[in-house]
């Protein structure tokens, strides 16, 4: 009995294709790391004079909680299979561990869990749907903890970016594949390696930001900026997750910190790995060649066309003032950041058509945003153009290629798979909100459900009606929330990972 | 000079037929069949034994030659037995025979010590490019740089301006700049004198600018002839090079490839070029993809007969030229009989090659005409030579004849006063048996 009792356990642990103790340790150390990001409000709120202590107990919590999971699993072996499992948990329990000082802190807006939780898978996942209706109410640490858990989620994202879902042939990432050092045997060794490196970037374009706001703040050029303000929306425009410490969003501040603003939205959507070809190894022309970035101006080009026409026709602003609008919202909404230069609720119907559809666009893959990127619309443009070209002349052999490499068809047929569960679950999601608005008797237009589907999923932030830029979430069911969280969450593993734990195959040999 | 060949197959025949009058020739090769069938026709030592061994070249006098010809089928085994050359004899010179694009990179950026090497598949590549650049021509060889271009015709009947098939030559309207070296009818070449004739069913051989023989391939063929759309069928080694250069002269090409992967690869190689995974065999998909919007079809698959049968094919669906690479030397005359208008043999382009550089120092350039029977040399004109200063007209007519000169670097195209200057490069249109008489005399 006692024999049998013992091989129990193992022949369970043998029948499971997956090291799931490996996998929770994994969890648990990144968790206990990210107790050091409270070090952070910690350290304003002792600056403000206001009370440091749901951020020190959260902390606590999250480094006990860690490091009790860690110890508990020792042991195990994690490899590119568990990594699914391992970013599903961990994109999980980041915002849960997040969402503790909300709760400590006992404001008003944020006291039930659902919301809290939200707002903090908000900010991890880098989309910016916010529950909070008047931001400004916020102490100074709890605004600051909210604008640092996009910074913090935007850079878990570019590690998954880069160097996680590349490897764990997401979506067709694998053709985004910077460098592989070594073998594949140690994923997290060869993670680390990828990682450092865009994460210095990361780092360095934050601070160049941080900087360039200040001057702008300094040298009296918007006397609406600080260098609070500053610090707290380098902190989201590097992490494309547009909260703000200002109910009116970015159209708070004056034209000029609106430009420097949207021009680093522009480089937080450019593909870091690019990026550090071009600047650190001094390769700039890359920039020019790249096919993927190249459409990306274009696409921005042609939104902002289309917005600053709209807006000089029915006379809701001009000049500049248009000019500056069209672009920050252009860059604002596909970067997925979701910042505002003035409430674009009150825009046209062409032009919200315009925003909503760029929430379906993203930026470059390879950055900080979400949604399913323009890489993948590239290809998928180019599968489009040769299946009709060989409707035609069935014998002709065309090969798909991305910046004059071809692209094998495994990576093609990932490509598609991905867009087509994305399309899946934002036409799903939107139909759940429509019908749980209904069982609430929430007026809910189908455009504003759509919107909010689209931008929760896409990881973008603001949607329509009353969800609107300088609107809130708040009126939406705990069901619609809950909902909601899960396309956030969805959307930033970019849904492959999620599916494949829900496939036998995966747990089974 | 003693030359050393090493393989005995066509093109190691082809060489030694070339060159077997003027030097001291021994031919190295495993088959003792073919070393047989050499020494029974011609004065040549022969070795059997392997051309990669050192001490069969050792054994074999090496030391004492001037310059070894590696022309075996295998590249591996022309680079070792010119590597090995090179250490038995330091001052050897070595050519060596390749079917890589890719030794022949490395060569010109100097990382092989060989002091020339010819690649089958480029120079049979340009062949077919200058094929097609002339639609009416059977076969075209250039010299000094393209100045000059030898071009051979086969006169039709339909096409054919009246002017220039049928009158004597005397009265003829000739192209400037241009002469009509030989005339063949009936396998039987005749001197193109005054009172001859240019009939249908003849083939000739013009020398002249690249103008003139645009002239005559408008003169002989029909109108508008120019080829801006090639088919290619098959893409190995041969067919990929032939579509890189013409791709590279902005014709526009599509290539018709059986396997999948190879047409993989060539999709992926040539951005510029339409390539299709299918036989080239199959009639209802050449008419689906109006293969007659090509205006010339280039068969370089890997069997001869399937060549053959898509050249018919394509003729029958209406492509004007058909261009077929020759993998067997017996294939050429079907060929020829057949629907295809150029048959071109890289084993006997390749032979031509290596000749030119072998050949005596004075002489730069060689073609082999209608087989090996006539030769095209472009040689040096000594000073003390018994034709200096004589004016054309006063040269015998023998089996030779004067083409064209270059002096200083420009062509010249002789009239009957015109007279032969030393240290010109006359390009003479002769027997081949000629050869050396010729070389003798300038």
């Amino acid at each position: 009995v006692i024999a049998a009792r013992r091989l129990g356990p193992r022949a369970g642990a043998a029948r499971l294709a997956i090291d799931v103790r490996g996998s929770l340790h994994v969890v648990g150390v990144l968790i206990k790391y990210l107790s050091l990001a409270f070090a952070y409000p910690v350290a304003i709120a002792v600056g403000y004079g206001e009370s440091p202590w749901p951020f020190v107990a959260a902390g606590a919590i999250a480094a006990a909680g860690g490091l009790a999971l860690q110890l508990a699993t020792k042991g195990g072996r994690v490899g590119v299979r568990e990594g699914f499992l391992v970013i599903c948990l961990v994109w999980l329990l980041a915002p849960a561990v997040g969402a503790l000082p909300y709760l400590f802190s006992g404001d008003a807006q944020l006291t039930s869990p659902i919301d809290a939780y939200f707002e903090s898978m908000s900010g991890f996942s880098t989309t910016s749907s916010s529950v909070v209706t008047d931001v400004e109410e916020l102490s100074h640490s709890m605004a600051m903890w909210r604008q640092f858990s996009v910074w913090v989620g935007g850079a878990g994202i570019i590690v998954l970016a880069l160097a996680v879902l590349p490897r764990l042939r997401v979506g067709g990432r694998q053709m985004l594949e910077v460098e592989m050092p070594g073998p594949e045997t140690d994923l997290r060794a060869t993670i680390r390696d990828t990682a450092r490196r865009f994460l210095v970037l990361y780092v360095l374009i934050s601070i160049a930001m941080i900087t360039t706001l200040t001057v702008v703040a300094w040298t009296g050029l918007d006397d609406r900026m600080s260098f609070y303000e500053a610090v707290a929306h380098t902190f989201t425009t590097l992490g494309t997750g547009g909260f703000s410490t200002r109910v009116e969003s970015v159209g708070a501040f004056g034209a000029v910190s609106q430009w420097v603003i949207a021009f680093f939205l522009l480089v937080a959507g450019t593909n870091y790995a690019l990026m550090y070809l071009s600047l650190v190894r001094r390769r700039p022309h890359q920039f020019a060649r790249d096919e993927e970035f190249r459409l990306y101006a274009g696409v921005i080009a042609l939104a902002s066309a289309i917005l600053f026409v709209e807006l000089i026709r029915q006379n809701l602003a001009s000049g500049e003032e248009a000019l500056r609008h069209a672009i920050f919202q252009t860059v604002s909404i596909i970067t997925t950041t979701g910042f505002a230069s003035t409430d674009f609720n009150e825009w046209t119907v062409l032009a919200a058509v315009t925003l909503v559809a760029l929430m379906f666009s993203g930026p470059c893959a390879g950055s900080t945003g979400g949604s399913v990127k323009i890489v993948r619309h590239l290809i998928v443009g180019r599968i489009l153009r040769r299946d009709l070209m060989q409707t035609v002349h069935p014998e002709l052999v065309v090969p798909i290629r991305l910046n004059g490499v071809r692209v094998d068809e495994r990576t093609l047929r990932a490509v598609v798979v991905f867009v087509l569960l994305y399309v899946g679950c934002f036409a799903l999601g939107a139909l759940l909100l429509l019908v749980d608005a209904a069982r609430t008797g929430l007026e809910l237009s189908a455009f504003d459900a759509i919107a909010a589907a689209a931008t929760t999923l896409g990881n973008c932030g603001p949607g329509f009606g009353f969800a609107g830029p300088i609107g809130s979430f708040d009126p939406f069911s705990g069901a619609s929330k809950g909902l909601m969280i899960v396309l956030m969450w969805l959307g930033r593993l970019e849904i492959i990972p999620v599916a494949v734990l829900l496939t036998r195959s995966y747990w089974r040999g | 000079v003693r030359i050393f060949v090493i393989g005995a197959g066509q093109v190691g025949s082809t060489i030694v037929e070339a060159l077997h009058d003027e030097h001291d020739l021994t031919v190295v090769d495993v088959d003792a069949s073919r070393l047989t069938a050499l020494a029974y026709r011609y004065d040549v030592m022969t070795v059997q034994g392997d051309g990669t061994s050192r001490r069969t070249l050792q054994e074999a006098g090496l030391d004492s030659a001037g310059l070894l010809i590696a022309c075996t089928a295998r590249d591996e085994a022309n680079l070792i037995a010119a590597m090995f050359a090179r250490m038995v004899a330091p001052d050897i010179r070595t050519i060596v025979r390749t079917s890589n694009v890719e030794y022949l990179d490395v060569w010109r950026e100097r990382q092989l010590d060989v002091d020339f090497i010819v690649s089958s598949e480029l120079e049979t590549a340009h062949a077919v490019s200058r094929t097609i650049g002339l639609p009416a021509a059977r076969q075209t060889d250039v010299f000094a740089d393209g100045q000059v271009q030898i071009v051979e015709f086969d006169v039709e009947a339909d096409h054919g301006r009246p002017d220039v098939i049928g009158p004597p030559l005397k009265d003829a309207t000739i192209p400037t700049d241009s002469k009509v070296a030989a005339i063949i009818r009936g396998g039987e070449m005749r001197l193109p004198r005054g009172s001859e004739r240019i009939e249908v069913g003849d083939r000739i051989v013009v020398i002249g600018s690249p103008e003139a023989a645009r002239e005559w391939s408008r003169i002989i063929g029909p109108e508008d002839r120019r080829v801006r759309d090639v088919a290619i069928f098959g893409a190995g080694s041969m067919g990929m090079a032939i579509a890189d250069l013409l791709l590279e002269q902005g014709i526009g090409v599509r290539i018709i490839e059986k396997y999948p992967e190879t047409a993989q690869a060539a999709a992926e190689k040539f951005p510029g070029a339409r390539v299709y995974n299918a036989t080239g065999l199959d009639s209802e998909f050449l008419e689906r993809e109006r293969i007659d919007r090509s205006q010339a079809a280039v068969l370089s698959m890997r069997d001869d007969a399937k060549n053959h049968y898509a050249a018919t094919l394509a003729k029958v669906h209406g492509v004007q030229t058909t261009i077929a690479i020759v993998h067997e030397a017996a294939s050429r005359e079907v060929f020829e009989h057949g629907q295809i208008d150029v048959a071109i043999d890289p084993r006997s382009i390749t032979a031509e090659e290596i000749v030119r550089f072998a050949r005596d120092p004075r002489t730069q350039q060689v073609v082999m005409l209608e087989g090996d029977r006539f030769e095209i040399l472009d040689i040096k004109v000594r000073p003390d030579s018994e034709f200096v200063g004589k004016p054309f007209r006063e040269l015998p007519m023998t089996g030779s004849l004067i083409g064209a000169i270059i002096r200083d670097g420009r062509p010249v195209f002789p009239h009957g006063d015109d007279t032969l200057q030393p240290e010109d490069r006359a390009i003479i249109f002769t027997e081949s048996s000629r050869v050396a008489e010729v070389e003798r005399d300038l």
